[in-house]
């Protein structure tokens, strides 16, 4: 293999590989990393992946390289296009028909709430932020979903969002369920650092895998709550030859994830 | 035969009052109907009350340009190039009004709208949002053991501006690529400006009449706008142009700076003007082609 994997492909391989075939996904806009995953999921394990453009409704465009969710090109390949006044109804507020969502965020806390809005007070904030589109419905309504940052600072690993926009497992515990939730839930947090998941009975973020060359200090240091660490965690699988020699050949030719996320 | 609903660009904001509910179709970088937000900056709009789909710099340029008391946020983002910096640079001050809305409560209000029903229930997510916006969020009642559920307002936009590929002189609107919500604004609207790339005969809307995202009896005004989405995309016609939008994002760190913007662009411009100012060898260029496609 020739180079290295970046950060983005490396996120790309260690979502698809968590993807099970036939599952039912949505991908939002401005998600390199996400389409990434699932189309190379589909070449992998999964070939029965059904994904959906969020705002274009086209679903499983085939393309060998990264294209914007929204972009009217993936009408083209698409085998169906559905209108947002149809969608709306099975992202809103249909229970458990998108199986997982893989989201962003400015900010991620202990209990893997999510947030997109705001950093400070949502009158008078210290940083705008772009807004939640369907990020609550997916949280809230998915049977499961992934936080992936490109960061990973205490600012970012807060042990509270500012805003929650999307549920985690709110205030840890049964609280999700308590709030009537129906089940469901963030099952990977992924970073620069490594893979994380969630303690079963208090659902507190725990290090699952470490990132080759980091340390537990160095991920304590980055986080602005106590995260937990159960004996010491294996370092994250790479991506494999095979896995990358897919993503550069059939999902991402133009070499976008190399390039925005080096 | 119905009358012409073909009008100018300021013909057609012309009786949008200060204050209005001003709702603005598209998505992120396509069809923001930019032509119509240019007049509307032209006219010296004042006070606007916005309800952008999810969107970037045709909110964002009504911000900066000082229209806007308050504003709806689905989304706003300029994705690759960051956060829109007006929007972003308004609500930091404390000078802009933000109201945060999630997916459920944009697409339950504007069906409530729509069904001239008071709200539509959605279930609580439990998220902050009805905290910060309790106008367009509250509790409804619940028996033990059901689920808990919010009432999200109707919205109901004064007028809707959006932008669309083509349509004939009835009003009827063809998307050539996906239509977003614009749909669901146009039925939630009392009045609906639509700009068009080109308008084209009725023959040619019944050839293809599966295109008719919009048909005539929801339009009350056409506006022929070639590149009228410019500087995003207007799918199947054109692409976006990203350099503009970067030395958009760019002029936007200044108030001086900004208001060269506006006087080049916007405020001393025409249509026709902007055209012949952003240049036909650069607007032949996003002309989509075999040449560049993505």
């Amino acid at each position: 293999m020739a180079a290295n994997p970046s950060l983005g492909e490396t996120l790309a391989v260690l979502l698809a590989r968590d993807i099970a075939d036939g599952e039912k996904v949505i991908i939002g806009t401005n998600s390199d990393i996400q389409l990434a995953a699932c189309n190379l999921a589909r070449r992998l394990q999964a070939p029965r992946l059904w994904w959906i453009s969020g705002p274009g409704g086209m679903v499983n465009p085939t393309r060998d390289h990264l294209l914007s969710t929204a972009d009217y090109e993936n009408l083209e390949s698409a085998e169906s296009w559905m209108d947002l006044p149809v969608m709306i109804d099975f992202i809103d507020w249909k229970i458990h028909f998108f199986d997982f969502a893989i989201l962003s965020a400015l900010q991620v806390d202990r209990f893997g709430n999510i947030n997109t809005v705001v950093v400070g007070d949502q009158r008078k904030p210290r940083v705008r932020g772009p807004g939640t589109v369907g990020i609550s419905a997916l949280c809230g309504l998915a049977k499961r979903f992934y936080v992936c940052l490109t960061r990973h600072d205490r600012s970012a690993f807060v042990p509270r969002v500012d805003f929650l926009c999307g549920a985690g497992h709110m205030e840890g515990g049964d609280s999700r369920e308590r709030m009537g939730l129906p089940p469901g839930g963030p099952r990977l947090v992924l970073s620069p650092l490594g893979v994380f998941d969630f303690v079963p009975d208090s659902k507190v973020m725990r290090v699952r895998s470490i990132s080759p060359g980091v340390t537990l200090e160095q991920i304590r240091d980055s986080t602005a709550f106590d995260i937990v660490v159960e004996g010491m965690p294996p370092v994250t699988t790479m991506p494999t030859d095979h896995e990358l020699a897919l993503l550069r050949e059939h999902v991402d030719r133009r070499g976008d994830l190399r390039r925005k996320f080096p | 035969m119905t009358k012409s609903k073909i009008v100018s660009v300021d013909e057609a904001v012309a009786e949008i009052p200060d204050g209005a509910k001003v709702a603005l179709g598209g998505w992120i970088f396509n069809s923001q109907p930019m032509a119509l937000v240019r007049a509307l900056i032209r006219k010296g709009a004042r006070d606007l009350h916005l309800i952008p789909a999810p969107g970037s710099i045709a909110p964002d340029m009504l911000i900066g340009a000082g229209c806007v008391a308050s504003t709806v946020c689905v989304f706003i983002s300029f994705e690759q190039f960051g956060l829109a910096p007006h929007f972003r640079r308004q609500s930091e001050n404390g000078t802009l009004k933000v109201y945060d809305l999630d997916g459920p409560a944009i697409a339950g209000g504007l069906r409530a709208g729509i069904c001239d029903l008071p709200y539509m229930p959605v279930p609580d997510l439990g998220t902050d949002l009805p905290k910060f916006a309790p106008e367009h969020y509250w509790p409804l009642p619940s028996k033990p053991g059901d689920r808990r559920m919010l009432a999200v307002a109707a919205v109901k936009p004064d007028v809707c501006l959006l932008h669309a590929q083509q349509a004939d002189e009835h009003g009827n609107v063809q998307h050539l690529g996906p239509p977003f919500f614009d749909a669901m604004i146009a039925q939630a609207s009392r009045r609906v400006i639509v700009s068009v790339d080109r308008i084209v005969s009725t023959d040619t809307i019944r050839r293809s009449n599966h295109l008719t995202k919009l048909p005539s009896a929801m339009v009350d005004a056409v506006v022929e706008a070639p590149f009228g989405a410019h500087p995003t995309a207007s799918p199947s016609l054109y692409r976006s142009d990203e350099a503009h939008l970067k030395d958009y994002v760019r002029s936007s760190a200044s108030a001086e700076t900004f208001g060269a913007y506006l006087d080049r662009y916007v405020r001393g411009a025409t249509s026709c003007a902007y055209l012949d100012t952003i240049g036909g060898s650069r607007l032949a260029a996003l002309a989509v082609s075999e040449t560049n496609l993505k």
